[in-house]
């Protein structure tokens, strides 16, 4: 808007405002929520993020990131070698019980 | 979607492709570690903790019993086919079949005892604890399997019969 063409004491601006709303009744607690959405507007973004946005927050950060990285490998790692060494186990054994016992299971 | 929500769908997706990738790995390198071996008889070592002169013990055992064990699958393995011969192409079963299946259930028999021979030498070998330890387990892994293949049998019958 130009604030050069703005007045507002302009008289012509005034009875156009005042014919506009006529005939229209402001809704109940009109001005109470004027002033909430004011008052909410002064609050700082960083306040009025949700949990989701901290987490999301949190999950960037570098230190808690690469944490969470080299734990997830090491547990990873220690859960698959756990169960390789139960699979070579059951190999091994399956290996010997076939050599000594290759009737016993009816073939 | 919103951001936040899009980091944290991102976030778990790759924290779940790093805990599998790291799984997969593990369980392929101790696998292929494990492979290395192709002694038969290196699940006992390994299982029943046997000293190399244990080893040496159970090993001269196992190659004496090889032959042995051989034999008898070829003898059971010819008995099969005289009954498969037995049976081919019959609606009943023959004088000729029924002997062929006594022949073959007394061959079955045999080779379960001298396996079993074999196992209480090779659990003689041992300590005694991990010799008790080690023929319990043959047993049931032997002997044991054709237990419960029958208990499956036996119940599974009599179920049966219970709903005539």
């Amino acid at each position: 808007m130009n604030q050069e063409n703005f007045n507002p004491n302009d008289a012509k601006l005034s009875a156009l405002l005042h014919r506009s709303r006529s005939g229209h009744s402001l809704p109940p607690r009109f001005q109470e929520d004027v002033w909430r959405r004011i008052e909410e507007s002064e609050i700082p973004v960083a306040v009025r993020r949700g949990w989701l946005d901290a987490l999301a927050a949190w999950a960037l950060r570098p230190r808690f990131a690469l944490a969470t990285a080299i734990v997830l490998v090491l547990a990873g790692s220690l859960a698959g070698a756990r169960q390789g060494r139960q699979a070579a186990r059951a190999d091994a054994q399956s290996r010997y019980v076939a050599s000594v016992a290759p009737n016993s299971l009816g073939k | 979607m919103k951001r936040p929500l899009l980091i944290l769908v991102i976030a778990l997706l790759a924290g779940g492709a790093l805990f599998a990738g790291s799984y997969v790995m593990g369980r392929r390198v101790c696998e292929a570690c494990s492979a290395r071996t192709t002694d038969d008889l290196g699940w006992l070592r390994q299982e029943f903790h046997l000293s190399d002169a244990e080893m040496a013990r159970v090993r001269a055992l196992h190659d004496g019993y090889l032959p042995k064990c051989a034999d008898m699958c070829g003898q059971i393995a010819a008995k099969k086919q005289e009954l498969d011969v037995a049976l081919a192409g019959a609606t009943n079963i023959s004088p000729v079949a029924k002997q062929k299946l006594t022949e073959l259930a007394v061959l079955r028999s045999q080779c379960q005892a001298q396996m079993l021979e074999h196992f209480i030498q090779v659990s003689h070998a041992m300590p005694p604890e991990q010799g008790r330890r080690y023929l319990s387990e043959m047993e049931r892994l032997t002997i044991g399997a054709h237990e419960q293949t029958e208990q499956t049998m036996s119940t599974h019958a009599g179920h049966v019969h219970g709903e005539h």
